[in-house]
């Protein structure tokens, strides 16, 4: 891309987020997540040669703007009922439905998940990247700033059946980067289970669940794998970054004593607090449908290995792609379940 | 609900009714998602008579020039779609199914 396109389009993605986190102002609120919309249409179709991409942005794009003007339309209605526009005064409890609605659609929640699977599966590997982790991040600081105002039961309800749906729908995949949608739908399940109770705890699944796909896709784009059947050969590449990789994944399954499991078990120790220990339990066992495909792709990639199943030898030309922060990265997304009582503190 | 607080919210329903209910080309699709900017517009400009205020509002020049903006962007697609699907009906998006 034109590099003074590319540079106005990476600060405006940058700003947009920064506009809706630091505001107060509902409208100031909306302008940022517009800025952001604006900004990452040209990134996901920059080639319109193939079909693929061409279809991801449209439908990236109907699904953003809808969930936009839905918001605008929730914010005026509150403007009409109560009279002001700040963010962090009680909202009336159709507005407050209406963003939760219009949120959940710009995160990718189920039921508004159609879009993502196929939006993340259409666009080049580092896209896949941004629009799990940082378009993730401004309707995330909304809902939490409006969660005083939110309906427990219909979050619950929402995280449940996303959930149900990233576990379930990722089984029948073959496709490594709709496993990461089906992941990323399971994850921000677990976030917004616990929005209102606790935002100390959504804040901090959203940091680690930002540290484990941000490790596992890059993994990913460095194998150059994008199919479970090319993942099973990504060990002639690199038969450490294969190895680490499977760790990733059991992370990212929520496995004790990895990273992942940290999120999980502080959420349901705040559940049991409220009383709300059914809705644990269904929980856990829900987390055990991703399990199954997470396991699946470690299995494949990492167990079976020589001189066992396959006859292949590693790769003598290797290219030289080095990102220097992913050792960072893997070792974070593994080891920092012990100083979990300092997260606790900082959050 | 007043009859101007009913008016702009039925507007923006059958909008959005129409928005997720389009069948022949993606171009409705984009009207009525202009409607929708449209009716918000219409609800932003006469905001002051229901907070009974008099004083100069920004907020729908600025809801109106991110409109125009998005909606430039909707058309943009639209045209990159003629290169690789069918020009005259545009509604078989199947290539990326599960």
């Amino acid at each position: 891309m034109n590099p003074h396109a590319n540079m106005i389009i990476m600060s405006s993605l940058i700003l947009g987020p920064m506009i809706t986190i630091t505001s107060s102002h509902w409208v100031m609120a909306w302008v940022g997540l517009e800025i952001n919309m604006l900004a990452i249409i040209p990134l996901t179709g920059q080639t319109t040669t193939t079909h693929e991409q061409f279809e991801a942005s449209i439908k990236y794009f109907l699904t953003q703007a809808a969930a936009s003007s839905l918001l605008l339309f929730s914010i005026i209605n509150n403007v009409w009922n109560t009279g002001q526009f700040d963010i962090t005064q009680p909202t009336n409890t159709l507005s407050s439905t209406m963003m939760t609605a219009a949120l959940t659609m710009k995160l990718g929640l189920a039921p508004f998940h159609y879009w993502l699977p196929e939006t993340l599966q259409g666009t080049t590997t580092m896209m896949t990247l941004i629009l799990t982790t940082w378009q993730k991040l401004a309707p995330l600081t909304l809902l939490m700033m409006i969660n005083q105002s939110l309906n427990t039961s219909l979050l619950v309800t929402l995280s449940l059946l996303s959930m149900m749906i990233g576990g379930w729908g990722g089984l029948n995949q073959t496709q490594l980067r709709k496993i990461m949608a089906f992941s990323s739908i399971a994850h921000l399940g677990w976030m917004t289970m616990i929005l209102t109770l606790s935002t100390k705890l959504t804040l901090l699944t959203f940091y680690t669940y930002i540290t484990l796909t941000t490790t596992m896709l890059l993994t990913i784009k460095l194998l150059e794998t994008n199919k479970m059947s090319t993942a099973m050969t990504s060990w002639t590449k690199s038969p450490m970054l294969n190895a680490t990789m499977m760790l990733n994944l059991m992370s990212l399954a929520g496995l004790p004593p990895l990273t992942g499991f940290m999120p999980k078990w502080l959420i349901l120790q705040e559940l049991t607090k409220n009383h709300m220990t059914i809705i644990a339990a269904t929980s856990a066992i829900l987390s055990l449908l991703s399990l199954f495909f997470y396991i699946r792709i470690a299995y494949y990639s990492t167990i079976t290995l020589p001189p066992n199943m396959t006859n292949y030898s590693q790769q003598w030309r290797h290219k030289n792609q080095q990102k220097p922060y992913l050792p960072l990265m893997i070792i974070t997304s593994s080891m920092l379940t012990p100083i979990m009582p300092t997260f606790m503190m900082i959050l | 609900m007043t009859p101007l607080h009913l008016s702009y919210f039925m507007t923006f329903i059958i909008s959005m009714t129409g928005f997720m209910l389009h069948r022949t080309s993606l171009i409705s699709t984009l009207l009525c998602l202009e409607a929708m900017m449209l009716s918000l517009f219409i609800a932003t400009s006469v905001c002051p008579i229901q907070l009974q205020t008099t004083s100069f509002m920004l907020n729908p020049m600025l809801i109106l020039t991110f409109s125009a903006c998005e909606a430039s962007l909707g058309l943009s697609l639209l045209v990159a779609s003629s290169r690789t699907h069918n020009p005259n009906n545009l509604q078989n998006l199947n290539l990326l199914q599960c």
